[in-house]
């Protein structure tokens, strides 16, 4: 299996593999909205008191994925715009089971193996599970033609497998069985940075005689764990049927969800960056203040919280409070403060470049201050061809840029922008600072909307047709 | 230097929509970010930016060109100085005109431009004749299709390429015996009178009489041409830095050199007394300077690294073919400019094929 491009951006302030515990909150506030969740059909009145496991609300549109609440408090609807806020929270019992009545109504609708999947839905495991195509929720009533298990997270910095299976090597190896046990016989992937490693070699031990687990090396460069990338390079088609993708902290809620039949409401989310005191992984709830992890953890005045990582992570405004429900990880990053006498003819000893063109090449690896300055002007084009040596998709970033420059839509769908990954690294090299990562996903989004609308036209055209047939024959 | 923000700061205004001086908004913004880092933060994802900009980029040609540079000084004096002064000037001149025409920023590109262009001259051309052909090669070559980045032709090679067409005389008599000893022309201003047509003919031109110069004079640049192409271990050391620093690609420096020995190895081969050794050929005239920083020049070369092999292969024998078969005593401005015609077809049929290539995934 061959990978191309990639790049790692060695970045100030790797988050340490230890996990600490936070604090136990006053108040949450779970925000309604996350990457790819809006819960917007509420499901508890304001004031009402919920236990631990409750479900808050739902999103319609994904499969009626539950907003759970991650411990016990009252609802209050009204106070923050956009969030639900738990107030007089308690580490009260969580529900410790589902309702024996529902479970055996479930049962007698969908039959044992519905049942694993709506204990998924229901119990907050099913979030983690990624389409590995288009990286949305897939159907929990569907059969995969695969499952796809990373147990690498590589970009700087969203919590790392190795962070999540810390200790967790036995509940690892029953969520995959749990996760066998919803399929036929199709295969599961395993992606380990090294299979000839001692966990590899515990892992195999655990499943050993189980045919259907796959280990697979990858190398440990951004961002080869990216599913869509990792789907294509295994030979899976999409018109074969859909791959569900899951990382470790998934595997680990599946068994949670399956075997034990409790609530998954706690997450190990990575706070890193160079904005950070000290970078580490911490275990909290969605909702958890974002107030106090900024006072305990943010040692820069001003700094940008990103919810996600540095390349394709999401800025955090002061408008949302709480750690929302899918949230993976938190990097800081200082806000660029001065500017620099003479930046661009400086030796640069402590810059890491893509290309070689600071003294800092000189030197070896080493972590970089990075700030959120352009550090640089915006300028055409110049065809250096960085953009496409570091596409991991092996797509042109450069020729559909100018395709898109020039308004040829149809010539951006033909060089397949539909391959794109979103990991930004084209715009992170490109040295005339055009923002590549945002004309592609724009381009994408174009791109699929007009071929809805000719979907649709067609539909209609069909159904007119019909019609037009049925009268004559009348 | 807290001072000289505040001056930038002050007088900002001015330059604004609705300020004064508003139509000098680009040589303001160039000054303004030539001396401070530009003060724009990243929006979206990623948030996170390569320290590399164009100006590092143009300015790591400029670095690489030093040891040209400073050969031209030692072997053909002072009066160096003064063709790169003016040719600053002249093509700077072009680039700001249209800059604020356009009422765009101005860009990099002119840099090299300027720095090249009197690299690829005969020394002791007349002044006004570096000014018309920089600043010819920067409005037809550059400006006329948009600026740098939207360039088909390297603009240095375009005003070269006018100038040897309009002043052939000229162009082709001006060149300049090297300096030798310890100083060389070092402290020397030496302008047109200092000309000597017997001891100043070019290594090329001198072989078409069947007169072939040592290689040793040709390897340390001791010979007759144009400013800066002569030292082959100048002109080796400042691309091999450049292509270090992944600046200029290394596909087409070696396919241009790769092709140009194989064929003129051939023909050495076969008529060794009708053609030159190949070693002397790649020494001579300006193969190494054009392979090294004409023919690499990103924008004008093309982007797809398969279409680099070929586009280098085209250089590489058309240069051979021009020296040995036709009139001219020396193809590598030709030969870059054909293969900056060619450089969008390769990309074109590359790009194709990857395309249909791509079409089959996923």
């Amino acid at each position: 299996m061959r990978f191309r491009g990639g790049y790692n951006i060695l970045l100030e302030g790797k988050p340490e593999r230890q996990i600490a515990v936070m604090p136990e909150p006053d108040a949450l506030y779970l925000p309604l909205r996350s990457r790819r969740f809006v819960f917007s059909e509420l499901y508890v009145k304001d004031g009402e008191r919920v236990n631990g496991g409750d479900i808050l609300a739902k999103d319609p549109d994904n499969y009626a994925v539950p907003l759970l609440a991650p411990r016990a408090g009252r609802v209050q609807l009204k106070e923050k715009e956009g969030h639900i806020v738990l107030e007089e929270v308690a580490k009260l019992q969580e529900r410790a089971d589902m309702a024996e009545e529902e479970l055996e109504h479930i049962e007698r609708e969908m039959g044992a193996g519905g049942i694993k999947r709506y204990k998924l839905l229901a119990l907050g495991a099913w979030q983690f599970f990624y389409d590995a195509y288009t990286g949305a929720l897939p159907d929990p009533l569907g059969t995969p033609q695969a499952i796809i298990v990373s147990t690498v997270s590589l970009e700087p910095f969203v919590a790392r497998g190795d962070a999540q299976l810390h200790k967790r090597l036995l509940n690892f190896t029953r969520g995959l069985e749990q996760l066998q046990s919803l399929l036929e016989y199709q295969p599961i992937y395993l992606v380990m940075p090294d299979i000839e490693s001692e966990f590899a070699n515990l892992v195999r031990n655990h499943i050993r005689g189980y045919a259907w687990v796959k280990m697979l090396e990858i190398p440990l460069t951004y961002p080869y764990d990216d599913f869509a990338i990792l789907a294509r390079k295994l030979g899976l088609k999409r018109s074969d049927g859909s791959v569900w993708a899951v990382r470790a902290e998934g595997v680990l809620a599946t068994d949670r969800a399956l075997t034990l039949t409790k609530p998954c409401t706690v997450r190990i989310i990575s706070i890193g960056g160079t904005g950070v005191n000290s970078p580490t992984h911490v275990k909290v709830m969605p909702g958890y203040p974002m107030k106090d992890i900024r006072d305990k953890y943010v040692s820069e005045p001003a700094a940008r919280l990103i919810n996600g990582g540095i390349l394709t992570g999401e800025l955090l405004g002061a408008e949302t409070l709480g750690v929302d429900a899918e949230c993976r990880g938190l990097t800081i990053l200082p806000e660029l403060q001065e500017r620099e006498l003479f930046g661009f003819a400086r030796p640069g000893w402590d810059r890491s470049c893509y290309a070689v063109c600071f003294l800092s090449s000189l030197r070896g690896k080493f972590r970089e201050r990075f700030t959120t300055a352009m550090r640089g002007e915006g300028r055409p084009c110049i065809s250096c061809n960085f953009c496409e040596e570091v596409c991991p998709a092996g797509i042109m970033p450069h020729l559909i840029h100018k395709y898109l420059y020039r308004d040829l839509i149809e010539e951006a769908d033909e060089a397949r922008v539909d391959l794109c990954v979103e990991c930004g690294l084209c715009s992170y090299v490109c040295p005339s600072k055009i923002d590549l990562r945002k004309q592609l996903i724009d381009a994408k989004v174009l791109i699929e909307q007009e071929k809805e609308e000719i979907r649709q036209e067609q539909l209609r055209q069909e159904e007119a047709r019909k019609q037009s047939v049925e009268e004559k024959s009348e | 230097m807290k001072g000289l923000l505040k001056v930038f700061e002050a007088i900002r205004p001015s330059f604004e929509q609705g300020g004064k001086l508003r139509v000098f908004k680009p040589v303001f913004e160039a000054l303004d970010e030539a001396f401070f880092a530009p003060s724009a933060t990243t929006v979206t994802a990623p948030h996170v930016r390569d320290p590399l900009d164009v100006k590092r980029f143009m300015a790591m040609v400029v670095i690489a060109l030093f040891p040209c540079v400073l050969a031209a000084f030692y072997f053909f004096g002072l009066r160096f100085a003064v063709m790169i002064l003016v040719s600053y000037a002249a093509g700077g001149a072009v680039e700001v005109v249209f800059a604020m025409v356009r009422k765009e920023n101005i860009n990099e590109g002119f840099l090299v431009t300027g720095m090249l262009f009197p690299l690829i001259l005969p020394p002791t051309l007349p002044l006004w004749m570096v000014g018309l052909g920089v600043a010819f090669g920067v409005f037809i070559g550059k400006e006329l299709f948009g600026g740098t980045g939207r360039n088909v032709f390297n603009p240095a090679l375009v005003g070269r390429c006018f100038l040897a067409l309009a002043y052939p005389a000229k162009m082709s008599a001006s060149w300049l015996g090297p300096g030798n000893g310890l100083t060389g022309r070092l402290f020397e201003y030496a302008g047109a009178s200092a000309v000597d047509s017997l001891s100043s003919a070019t290594p090329l031109a001198m072989a078409k009489q069947g007169q072939f110069i040592g290689l040793r004079e040709m390897f340390l640049g001791n010979i007759s041409g144009s400013a800066g192409e002569t030292s082959a271990i100048a002109i080796i050391l400042g691309g091999v830095f450049l292509l270090l620093t992944r600046v200029a690609s290394w596909r087409t420096v070696a396919s241009i050199l790769g092709s140009f020995v194989l064929l003129a190895g051939a023909l050495h081969y076969a008529q060794p007394g009708t053609f030159g050794p190949v070693l002397w050929h790649l020494c001579a005239g300006g193969l190494l300077f054009g392979a090294f920083f004409m023919a690499t020049d990103p924008v004008t070369s093309p982007i797809t690294n398969t279409g680099k092999w070929f586009y280098g292969i085209i250089i590489g024998s058309v240069t051979v073919l021009i020296r040995n078969f036709t009139g001219y005593v020396e193809g590598v401005t030709f030969a870059i400019l054909l293969g900056n015609i060619v450089a969008p077809i390769l990309d074109e049929i590359v790009v194709g094929v990857r395309i249909r290539r791509l079409r089959s995934e996923g």
